[in-house]
């Protein structure tokens, strides 16, 4: 590799960079940290709703229901699973990183929201055919990953514009055409 | 320079390998930096002898017809609960995820090299399991039995395998998840394979039918690997032309391919019979940059590209969404909602087919008329510029089967001791618990790989541009609206994905 091209690939890479914290520094929680009750209502195949946002500090009480059969809640990231029973005020509840523990019986799942993105909640109960594909989305704000990775792509275009003007287009008449299927006829 | 070479004859053929062990390099679509390759035969001990035994591809496809077999039994007979039944799992978790993730990328249409389908079709076509035949009647040198047709010329495109693909994936959700549905359709895809090799001629299954070839013929365009010749010099004086009619050490290309004037990945099924055919040892399999291949041949790849990128924004929204509505109107053998599975089959058509290709459409127009200059056939530009959706699809898709296998993946573990789903527990994993690993490391995944995609669709994007605009300028204008679009699918996935 040249030293032009290292060069254009690092200010290329600089680019998306400070593009990328911008992004993610961006995103704000829209409020102080606040106790949020919601009732979550599963039926085969989704979750109603099907996304609770909240902020990042939030914390989350979840009132678990189901409406036909049992269905799990397993929230990725907070080490939490439940299993809901249908016409049950109690949902029995886990830790998947304690096995050995035993499920505690509980009328409310609570969970402190510290840690932000989009977090899936999943079903963990054989429910029917689609249940593999069985889930509801936790978003704690700010979602910095989703800002950052915006900012990087936005990036990408900004750098491709600015470095193509900066350091022209070297070669750009060299078009090599790679022409095609080329089908042929059996002799 | 090391061992680099740049080869002055476009395109791509005729790169001699010099210096050091078998690097190449080629000129690049655009211009810039010659692209390198990397003759594996020559550096890999062993490669070449193994390519040429006769016995190769049966050794690889035999056992994956057995498993195929017994994925289709336990289809029939087992659980029809489909994370309890190994053809769901083995098929639609894990078969999926290395095709897409490994094999594409990295090793083209291998898939093609170890598939079952055309098994007993080219077994009675030819008349032979390993070894070759010459004479006639048949194709070319090589004796073949069957009513060897000609494939129909109006349909010698990928435009069946688009509307077949499209067809069997509006079905997606009870194909994924019903173990009979998957047997039906996978089974009918070998009757019908076996069928066709009998009435045309060679691969016509594969190469114009099987709606998996379809979308591996075009995302193989950012493969890794490729089958070329080494010498196009050698080729021209070629007298024999074995890759080509076959001759006693092999088979005519049974892909409708000219092995020698090969110049992209998108219709070789990597069978290695040029490898095999070529008296002058001058075919080979080489390594070489992600997404070599840039040209979209017409509007039928190009078609597929913009039904590959719906679909995979269909799937991330039906399978890994949270939406009721939706998985209930796409699930309708179940729901019983068929009106809404007509509008959730009509909105994937319409989006496929017209939505999409309009708004792409669109911005090529746009960026026509901002690139100025002398005026450029629209539909040069269209085709060009459409092959910016093949990294960018293949990448989603990619970001969209890695959660199949970090939150499902157990499931591997468990139904490989019970693979009907019937209380067997043969290597004592059948209790296996469902584990999903590490899922909330999935979004770092998925960012990362969407961004490469955008990255490749830009660059190549931009460079087309290059090729058809010239001035700096100009290209960038022409290309802006486009890219401006490519940003926006990305960042939509990304809103899917992590948002």
């Amino acid at each position: 590799m040249s030293r032009s091209e290292l060069l254009r690939w690092g200010a290329g890479v600089l680019v998306v960079l400070a593009s990328t914290v911008i992004g993610a520094w961006m995103p704000r929680a829209s409020g102080p940290p606040q106790v949020r009750r919601i009732e979550v209502k599963a039926r085969q195949y989704a979750y109603d709703p099907p996304t609770i946002e909240v902020n990042q500090g939030d914390t989350v009480r979840l009132k678990l229901t189901s409406q036909d059969v049992v269905h799990g809640f397993y929230l990725e990231a907070y080490d939490l699973q439940a299993t809901i029973m249908p016409q049950s005020p109690y949902v029995e509840v886990s830790r998947p990183s304690r096995p050995e523990e035993k499920p505690e019986k509980l009328e409310e799942v609570e969970f402190v929201a510290d840690r932000t993105g989009k977090f899936r909640y999943r079903c963990s109960h054989t429910c029917g055919t689609m249940h593999p594909f069985m889930s509801g989305e936790l978003v704690v704000k700010p979602n910095r990953l989703l800002g950052g990775g915006v900012g990087a792509f936005a990036g990408m275009l900004i750098a491709g514009c600015l470095l193509a003007c900066v350091l022209g287009n070297g070669s750009g008449e060299a078009a090599v055409a790679n022409s095609g299927r080329s089908p042929h006829a059996i002799p | 320079m090391t061992g680099k070479t740049q080869n002055a004859d476009p395109p791509n053929e005729g790169t001699v390998a010099v210096g050091d062990k078998g690097r190449t390099a080629q000129p690049r679509v655009g211009g810039g930096s010659p692209a390198w390759r990397l003759d594996l035969l020559a550096v890999i001990p062993g490669l070449r002898w193994l390519v040429k035994r006769r016995w190769l591809q049966f050794a690889v496809v035999f056992p994956n017809l057995v498993f195929f077999y017994l994925f289709l039994i336990a289809g029939v007979f087992g659980s029809p609960v489909g994370n309890r039944n190994i053809i769901i799992i083995f098929v639609w978790i894990l078969w999926w995820f290395l095709l897409i993730t490994l094999m594409v990328p990295f090793a083209s249409r291998v898939w093609c090299t170890v598939c079952p389908f055309p098994f007993f079709g080219e077994w009675l076509q030819r008349g032979a399991l390993i070894g070759t035949r010459v004479g006639k009647p048949g194709v070319g040198r090589n004796r073949m039995f069957g009513l060897n047709l000609r494939w129909p010329k109006a349909l010698s495109n990928i435009w069946l395998q688009n509307f077949g693909f499209l067809g069997l994936c509006t079905f997606s959700v009870a194909l994924v998840t019903r173990p009979i549905v998957s047997v039906f359709v996978l089974g009918g895809l070998f009757v019908v394979a076996t069928i066709l090799h009998l009435v045309f001629r060679q691969r016509a299954f594969c190469n114009y039918v099987c709606p998996v070839s379809g979308f591996l013929s075009l995302y193989s365009m950012t493969s890794m690997l490729e089958v070329r010749s080494k010498e196009a010099e050698v080729c021209s004086k070629c007298a024999d032309k074995g890759c080509l009619a076959g001759n006693e050490s092999g088979w005519g290309c049974p892909w409708f391919m000219y092995p020698s004037r090969m110049d992209r990945n998108n219709y070789c099924g990597l069978c290695t019979e040029c490898l095999k055919t070529c008296p002058y040892d001058n075919m080979t399999l080489r390594l070489r940059p992600f997404c070599s291949d840039t040209r979209i041949k017409g509007y039928d790849e190009s078609w597929k590209a913009f039904i590959m990128l719906t679909l995979a924004l269909a799937y991330s929204m039906t399978l890994l969404g949270p939406w009721a509505t939706i998985k209930d109107w796409a699930n309708a053998s179940e729901t019983g909602q068929w009106g809404g599975f007509a509008l959730y089959a009509a909105s994937l058509w319409m989006s496929a087919l017209c939505i999409l290709p309009g708004v792409f459409f669109g911005s090529v127009w746009l960026g026509r008329l901002l690139g100025g200059g002398a005026p450029k056939p629209l539909k040069d530009l269209f085709l060009g510029w459409s092959y910016t959706l093949v990294p960018l699809g293949l990448l989603a898709w990619i970001a969209f089967s890695f959660p199949l296998i970090f939150v499902n993946g157990s499931y591997i573990i468990s139904v490989l001791s019970d693979p009907m789903g019937r209380g067997w527990d043969l290597l004592g994993t059948a209790d296996f618990k469902w584990t999903p690993y590490h899922p909330e490391l999935l979004a770092w995944i998925q960012v990362p790989l969407l961004g490469i995609g955008l990255f490749f669709a830009l660059r190549t994007g931009y460079r087309f541009a290059q090729s058809r605009f010239g001035s700096t300028r100009s290209s960038i204008l022409g290309f802006s609206p486009l890219a401006v679009l490519l940003t926006a699918i990305a960042c939509g996935f990304l809103r899917l994905f992590v948002g």
